[in-house]
């Protein structure tokens, strides 16, 4: 249980509270530094595990749903929309930027109702003002 | 009789103590409240944060008005009743609200608000952005040996380095629970180191990084999903618990805002802890953290000393974050553009705008923000370890 009037290891290790040389700040640094890296550290390789866990999870699952369909390809409906927030396909950009073209198509999908998914872009192009 | 009355309103009035026995610092005070109101509302300087402070600052510095009173002693004698005539209400409404800044109440739910508001989707994205936030946190490692040479105590010397992790409720958190009396310079310094990060971090930024760095394009993030969102805040919470429990507090009230975001079923929490309680905890902190800001006790050289070494802790935090950047640049050959080390200050999302601000500039196609937001995340958690660290070595 903590206590409350607990007056920090610095003390309990038999330090006065008002005093440090400055070795003694260097060491205190040094070990501050290494804890916050090795916890963060530790929390980064976390995150790859289970990115990684999650990941054959997710593999698996879709593996088993799409079983039956890579079976019978040709009944396939076509036109049927992407999963969303996924994209396919390629797209011509002709004096367009990267970023442009991504808020061109926002605006499109937003300004028309329809999903990003279940839309197909061809090419962008700049066009000149006459 | 007439006479007698007028003479009791004149004594009783502040214009009677202004002439009588108002102190030049509180004078002086005054006046700095002035200016932060005018940058606040004039030039809009932080206003969210430096109109409630500034103000705070007006009210506390005010003859007479007994708004930050301590009968009981209440801050300075850990609760312990010092005479038994007076009674808690005689407390002044500021000092009464201030227990919300000294028990940690405000720091915590203004953490909660932080977490609602926060995406960690890019430092799941890409993990390697925690171990630039936790490089960005050599500043207050290099600010507290600093202090020490300086005379500082040890408990002083921890409070006013925290302000290297450019983190406003933690350096308010760590400097209440060991340095109440320097809580005003500090938190006024790390407010305001924050709201100059576009104009400090940039220099730092070209001196250590050659063009060719700057102008590496990082491939998109890969995205995240939704399990992984809901799982991260209380694996986080979890380790860092039982591995540091003094940064529990912080960290537990930063994932609870962030699970309220992601799990999808708490939207109107969510809403609540990013808008309407952020903004009614920020009016309270911000006014009674400026109140602490009493003339005669801020006046004084040690502010001075805090200040410069606060500005110290800004710089080599960000030197901190940029040269790991650099390691990972050469590591990773070339993958990684060293500019988003910098954003491992905290200080969210101000510093991953500088980073996609000084990218574009050397390479108008390149946009960082995405990438610098994964360490500048990282950075609110590695400053949250390193207050848990302080804390567990002198609180």
């Amino acid at each position: 249980m903590m206590n409350i009037y607990n007056l920090g290891i610095w003390v309990e290790m038999g330090h006065k509270a008002d005093e440090m040389s400055i070795m003694e700040a260097l060491s205190v640094s040094l070990v501050g530094i290494c804890v916050v890296l090795a916890e963060l550290a530790l929390l980064a390789v976390l995150i790859i595990l289970l990115s990684k866990v999650l990941r054959v999870f997710t593999k698996k699952k879709t593996a088993d749903n799409t079983a039956p369909v890579n079976a019978a390809p040709a009944q396939a409906p076509a036109g049927v929309p992407l999963p969303a927030g996924q994209s396919a396909g390629s797209l011509d950009l002709v004096d367009v930027d990267e970023s442009t073209a991504a808020v061109i198509m926002a605006i499109v999908s937003n300004e028309s109702g329809i999903p990003l998914n279940r839309l197909a872009f061809k090419s962008i192009k700049l066009m000149e003002e006459k | 009789m007439i006479l007698e009355v007028l003479k009791g309103i004149w004594e009783g009035s502040g214009i009677q103590a202004i002439i009588g026995d108002m102190m030049w610092q509180n004078v002086v005070m005054i006046l700095v409240s002035f200016v932060f109101l005018y940058l606040a509302i004039g030039k809009k300087f932080e206003p969210l944060l430096l109109v409630p402070i500034a103000f705070g600052i007006l009210l506390a510095n005010m003859p007479d008005t007994g708004l930050m009173a301590d009968p009981l002693n209440l801050m300075h004698a850990e609760g312990v009743v010092v005479d038994p005539n007076e009674v808690w209400y005689h407390t002044g409404v500021l000092r009464l609200i201030y227990c919300g800044v000294k028990s940690s109440i405000f720091p915590c739910l203004i953490f909660l608000g932080i977490g609602a508001m926060t995406d960690f989707g890019p430092l799941l994205a890409n993990p390697i952005s925690l171990l630039l936030g936790a490089a960005a946190q050599l500043g207050i490692y290099v600010a507290f040996v600093v202090a020490i040479v300086l005379g500082f105590s040890p408990n002083e010397a921890a409070s006013i380095a925290i302000i290297g992790g450019a983190d406003g409720p933690t350096a308010i958190l760590v400097a209440s629970k060991l340095a109440g009396h320097l809580l005003a310079p500090i938190a006024l310094a790390a407010y305001s180191y924050m709201a100059l990060i576009p104009l400090i971090q940039p220099p730092i930024m070209k001196l250590l990084t050659t063009e060719k760095e700057r102008k590496v394009e990082m491939k998109q993030l890969r995205e995240v999903s939704k399990t992984e969102k809901i799982i991260f805040p209380i694996a986080v919470f979890t380790i860092v618990a039982l591995i540091l429990p003094d940064a529990a507090p912080l960290i537990g009230f930063l994932m609870l805002g962030n699970l309220f975001k992601e799990c999808g079923v708490t939207e109107r929490l969510s809403d609540t802890a990013q808008n309407a309680l952020t903004n009614i905890v920020t009016i309270m902190l911000g006014v009674t953290v400026g109140a602490t800001a009493n003339g005669i006790d801020f006046l004084k050289w040690n502010t001075i000393k805090i200040v410069v070494l606060g500005l110290m802790a800004f710089c080599f935090s960000t030197v901190g974050g940029l040269l790991l950047g650099k390691l990972l640049y050469i590591i990773t050959g070339g993958k990684i553009n060293p500019l988003i080390g910098s954003a491992g200050v905290s200080a969210v999302p101000m510093a991953a705008r500088v980073s996609q601000t000084e990218g574009r500039k050397y390479n108008p196609t390149n946009f960082l923000l995405m990438h610098a937001m994964g360490p500048n995340v990282a950075g609110v958690i590695g400053s949250a370890v390193a207050a848990g660290f302080l804390l567990l070595m002198f609180n």
